[in-house]
């Protein structure tokens, strides 16, 4: 069957984003996700993350003690992350959710407002600044978000929440879309 | 007279009438406008029934602590009983009905209770309807039901949204009164993040009552003036139409706005209300104070109403109560609303104050009358007089309108949800706040401070300490001369009022009267928690703000002790009623539980897939195709299929977990109970988990991909289970292991092909060997497909004890990639299978489920004797499986079972007695675990967990379903119905 054309589906390709004044929402591409976890505290651990990252802002995130996640918008080959994950040190270890985590991008000015019916977490920018992450319900759904700009956030779920986090997102956008 | 509205003044929009209904009669109002006021103006002063003796009853207050004016709003879906039409804003179209009267308000048949209320006094219904009795639950009760309760509500689904969010601010400011305004000034010019809530529509608090001026504007200016600075500051968030309803831990307050109740027909992209969650880190109680009713014959005649919510409709809504107005008094507030009655024409014709010395500063013209009470209202649906007791000389007026105030109590309700028991005060003859709130602050009347002035100054300067404790910088804010400031300081209470002679109420919600407290203080019932549910004082919707402190002076005065002494009910959230709506938000309907979807939801939806809800999950059921009728001919067909083909399913959902790390080994080794520590890479291996009680906690299969790399599959129900199972295991038993955890249930499609014809359909996909001799069974490893295309993970396991393999693909593949084996397969005959099949198939292989691992089982129970290992150093679970209890011969071990005759059958949780023993308990050998129709054996079969099992095999049983009467002669037998030799899985 090597002549068999594999397809990639998104999680999320049967959604359509909106685009609203105040607030937009959007699927990102499903390029890759890499959790890297070392000895919490270890300064190796520290270091390590950022050298596996494709140098755009926001790669590297925390994802819990001893613990980051890199993602990017690229597609990672097997080879790559085998690669990667041979550069690791010693000491830390890597596991491929690139296709298991999805990340939907909410955005615009009412962006505190529309996550603050989801989470708990103090979204003023003097609490949660740009780059800031964590990992969070919104609603009932586990979530790891990080703050990538004034107005925006990235939202990283579990596959198989992710059309159900989508339409409750949907829900809290409603009022300003 | 009645009430009516003035040709002037109030804080309404006159040039835009409002038109509503009440029972149906058409009135108008102004913009502005509440429900209350609107019937106020329309001289619509009987507005409702009382719960219990249905006497007539009118508007007493013109907020929150309402416990007469209830109505029911709206219809169909929106229809909410129980609305305090006090609160109620009025809009175009508003439909009100008055609740508790049948047939119609003016002619309520259930007023007869009145002639009855000799016998239905407090704890009437602990002391009748005893005999005969059958009578109580045939007749008694189901007519006590009927009868009592508030409203009714709609049984129409509710076509509404709600939400719930979250707040974080540095100050909550609760109340938006004098108190609360200087507050949020103070603390918001700071830069502060300050939130600032009030209950009532439009900020204010009693300024937008009241015609002082504030440094030379009106109070109403003042208030405006003071709002649009705070609506210009970005960190300050208003939230009018919002109840703070309860003060939580971490500083945590419950608040519900009322986002949309002031309109007919809300808007679809807004909640009607909102819940809020705010997490304040200091909290500015600014609630202010709440009059208190006097307790004398007739209070709850419609035309009595409270003095400072008389003053909110005369100053606010522009609405006179009456022609003849009179005003009893315990204090100086009657004589503020005295001066604004007289203001607008009205002169009082009597102000009765119950002090001796009365008010010295009043200069107006009504004729005052000190050392004096009213002791009866007379009237029926409306007011006519009152009796005046004073020194033994009972006097009567006429009177149309009749103000009370008996002082006032702060409104200390949120300070006390804590935990904080109310403090009583013989100086302010009020209960006040328990001492050492952290994180809440009291500031204004709430705080005993009276007077506009005193209000602003105190809640600028705590508003002012609070910020700076956070680091801010600020000055209190400061504001004008305050002219014809009211100050009202705390006068003696009245409890008791000499000449009564008609029924006084103390709780006008629930009919509670001065005698009720009486007799329960005479029954022994005098505790405040007693006497409150003998009477019911202090119950409902209104829980007693306006009674509970009138009941408190009164039952100290019949025990002969200090309010103090008897102290409070227990303060609890909600302060006001919260909706379930509200309660709920936007989780219900499709939004009730988040959906997890396979990454081949896709695939098996196309190909016919039934789904069933396990936990979170969708899991295809079963896989319809034409001509089948039944749930049953599909299973059928399915298990019968991979038997004989090859069937496909999507066994994604099962846990997965990656373990990496130097001491991975070590670290499985211990969590199992078989041994792991030497299994070789490109394995796969069984092993299970036990508690620290020896119980099995959850079985799957650990595959080593690396000499430090594992891949574990756990049951679907317990992935969640085992990965914080694993995870407190590595940080708090073992920290000195070098271990990594991480789920990676999501990253992967998993599909299980099944099968004599698999490993055919399969090469055709994978780029390597995977022969018997190349991939034997338990082989695991990491493989090509489709021309390097993609990688996977094939795992030789079977969980239907064919032939069968496990492929797991990068999820957002999953789809493509099993359209492609069911295209390769099509020629194998290929089918899809569901959960259904798969339990068939594994209840035929005698494979156990969380049915038989149910958390009483340990591992030789269930035949895994040897999976126990007796070399291991130590491991989860191995000191405790060796107790005596868990190795004993008596306990319940793994069998089959069949019916005698195959046309019979019999169902899961069926027990299990011995040929002919009597069908009880006591005789009960064990039940059935799982069961199901077997297609292989052409009969229903069973696994069970029976006393010494194994040894019984072939015994002749009775199978008893006791619930449904059923009884199936059995016999025990090998729980492997199909290949007990392995013989396939082998091939």
């Amino acid at each position: 069957m090597s002549d068999f054309r594999l397809v990639s589906k998104p999680a999320l390709s049967d959604r359509t984003p909106i685009v609203g004044k105040h607030i937009s929402l959007e699927a990102l591409p499903e390029g890759h996700v890499i959790l890297v976890m070392g000895k919490p505290g270890a300064p190796a651990a520290e270091t390590q993350p950022v050298s596996l990252s494709d140098g755009q802002p926001n790669a590297v995130r925390t994802a819990g003690p001893g613990q980051w996640l890199v993602v990017g918008d690229q597609p990672r080959t097997q080879k790559e992350i085998e690669a990667l994950f041979t550069e690791l040190g010693a000491d830390i270890y890597g596991v491929d959710q690139s296709a298991g985590r999805v990340r939907i991008l909410v955005h615009g000015t009412m962006v505190e407002r529309v996550l603050g019916k989801g989470t708990s977490v103090d979204l003023a920018a003097t609490s949660f600044p740009v780059g800031s992450a964590t990992v969070t319900l919104i609603g009932h759904i586990a979530t790891h978000m990080t703050r990538t700009d004034v107005f925006a956030f990235e939202l990283m779920v579990l596959r198989g929440f992710a059309e159900s986090l989508w339409d409750d997102l949907l829900e809290m956008c409603k009022e300003f879309a | 007279m009645t009430s009516y509205r003035l040709q002037t003044g109030g804080l309404i929009d006159r040039q835009t009438p409002v038109s509503f209904t009440f029972d149906g009669k058409r009135m108008l109002g102004f913009e502005g406008d509440s429900l209350a006021s609107a019937l106020l103006a329309n001289g619509r002063q009987l507005i409702g029934r009382s719960f219990k003796y249905h006497r007539p009853r009118g508007i007493l207050t013109a907020g929150s602590a309402e416990p007469n004016a209830l109505m029911t709003i709206g219809r169909g879906g929106r229809t909410e009983a129980n609305t305090r039409a006090t609160m109620q804003e009025l809009y175009q179209g508003l439909e009100a009905k008055s609740q508790s009267r049948w047939p119609s308000l003016e002619f309520d048949i259930g007023a007869l209770n009145t002639l009855l209320s000799p016998f239905l006094g407090a704890g009437f219904y602990y002391k009748t309807f005893m005999w005969p009795a059958p009578l109580w639950e045939k007749l008694y009760e189901p007519f006590i039901r009927k009868a009592a309760g508030l409203g009714k509500a709609t049984y129409e689904a509710d076509p509404d949204t709600y939400e719930k969010c979250w707040a974080h601010c540095d100050l909550l400011i609760i109340g938006s009164g004098p108190t609360g305004i200087a507050a949020a000034l103070t603390s918001g010019r700071s830069g502060a993040r300050v939130i600032l809530v009030d209950e009532h529509s439009a900020s204010g608090g009693s300024l937008l009552s009241e015609t002082a001026s504030i440094g030379d504007v009106s109070a109403s200016v003042f208030v405006q003036q003071a709002m649009d600075e705070l609506h210009s500051l970005s960190n300050v968030q208003i939230l009018t139409r919002t109840t703070a309803f309860g003060w939580y831990d971490g500083n945590v307050f419950g608040a519900v706005e009322r986002v949309q109740k002031q309109v007919a027909l809300p808007n679809v992209a807004l909640p009607v209300e909102r819940l809020w969650r705010i997490v304040a880190k200091k909290a500015l109680l600014a609630s202010g104070a709440e009059e208190r009713p006097l307790v004398f014959g007739g209070n709850d005649i419609p035309g009595v109403m409270m003095a400072t919510a008389m003053r909110t409709y005369l100053n606010r809504y522009g609405v006179a109560p009456g022609k003849d107005v009179a005003i009893f008094t315990t204090n100086n507030s009657g004589y503020a609303l005295a001066n604004d009655l007289e203001a607008r024409g009205i002169v009082p014709v009597a102000i009765i104050d119950s002090r001796p010395d009365g008010n010295s500063a009043y200069a107006g013209k009504a004729r005052v009358i000190n050392g004096a009470f009213v002791s009866d209202a007379h009237g029926g649906k409306a007011l006519s007089s009152v009796s005046i007791f004073k020194s033994g000389i009972a006097e009567t007026i006429k009177v149309d309108a009749l103000a009370m105030s008996g002082g006032f109590s702060p409104v200390i309700h949120l300070a006390c949800h804590r935990g904080g028991k109310p403090i009583w005060s013989d100086e302010q003859s009020a209960f006040l706040a328990p001492n050492g709130l952290k994180g809440m602050e009291l500031a204004g009347a709430v705080a005993t401070t009276v007077g506009i002035a005193a209000c602003l100054e105190d809640g600028a300067n705590r508003a002012a300490a609070l910020i700076e404790g956070l680091g801010f910088k600020t000055s209190p804010a400061s504001f004008g001369t305050v002219e014809r400031d009211i100050v009202s300081p705390a006068a003696k209470p009245v409890w008791n009022i000499p000449g009564i002679k008609g029924k006084a109420f103390v709780d006008y919600q629930n009919d509670v009267h001065r005698e009720d407290l009486g007799i329960a203080v005479q029954e022994g019932y005098g505790h405040v928690e007693l006497a409150k549910r003998y009477t019911t004082n202090g119950m409902a919707t209104d829980q007693g703000k306006l009674s509970n402190v009138n009941a408190i002076g009164l039952l100290a005065q019949a025990r002969g002790v200090s309010p103090a002494e008897v102290g409070t009910t227990t303060f609890r959230p909600f302060y006001t009623p919260v909706s379930f709506g509200a309660l709920t938000g936007a989780y219900h309907g499709e939004h009730f539980q988040p959906v997890r979807k396979s990454p081949l939801h896709g695939w098996a939806k196309k190909n016919g897939a039934i789904f069933v809800e396990t936990g979170l999950w969708y899991r295809s059921s079963w896989f319809t195709r034409d001509g089948e009728t039944t749930w049953r001919e599909s299973v059928d067909r399915e298990v019968r299929n991979v038997r004989v083909n090859a069937g496909l399913c999507d066994v994604s959902m099962l846990g997965k977990i990656e373990i990496c790390g130097k001491d991975a080994a070590e670290f499985l080794n211990r969590v199992y109970s078989n041994a792991f520590l030497k299994l070789p890479v490109g394995k796969a291996r069984y092993g299970l988990m036990l508690r620290e009680d020896g119980m099995i906690y959850d079985d799957g299969t650990t595959s080593r991909l690396s000499e430090q790399r594992f891949f574990m599959t756990t049951t679907t129900a317990y992935a969640a289970g085992v990965m914080n199972h694993l995870e407190f295991c590595a940080q708090a038993l073992w920290p000195d292991l070098d271990v990594h955890i991480a789920s990676s249930t999501d990253q992967w499609a998993q599909m299980a092909v099944a099968g004599p014809k698999a490993r055919l359909i399969l090469q055709t996909v994978v780029d390597e060997d995977i022969s018997n001799e190349a991939f034997p069974f338990l082989g695991a490893k990491e493989v090509s497909l489709f021309g390097g295309q993609l990688h996977g993970r094939l795992l030789r396991i079977s969980f239907s004890g064919e032939l069968a393999f496990e492929l797991a693909v990068p999820a957002s593949y999953g789809e493509s990639v099993a359209d492609a084996l069911m295209e390769a397969g099509r020629n194998h005959g290929i089918q899809p299978y569901g959960v259904e099949a798969l339990s068939v198939l594994r209840i035929e292989k005698g494979h156990v489920t969380h049915n038989e691992i149910n958390g009483t089982v340990v591992p030789a129970d269930l035949g895994f004797g040897k999976m126990v290992s007796s070399t291991k150093g130590d491991f989860i679970g191995k000191a405790m499986v060796a107790r005596e209890g868990l190795t004993s011969s008596e306990r319940p071990q793994l069998v089959g079972v069949i019916p005698l005759d195959p046309n019979t059958s019999f169902r899961s949780g069926s027990h299990i007695l011995e040929k002919n023993a009597a069908a009880r308990l006591e005789n009960d050998q064990g039940y059935v675990t799982s069961s199901a129709f077997s297609p292989h054996l052409r009969s229903t079969i069973g696994l069970a967990l029976v006393k010494r099992g194994s040894e019984r095999h072939d015994e002749e049983v009775m199978i008893w379903n006791g619930i449904r009467n059923e009884f199936t002669p059995g016999r025990l037998c090998n729980p492997v119905f199909v290949d007990p030799e392995n013989e396939k899985l082998h091939v």
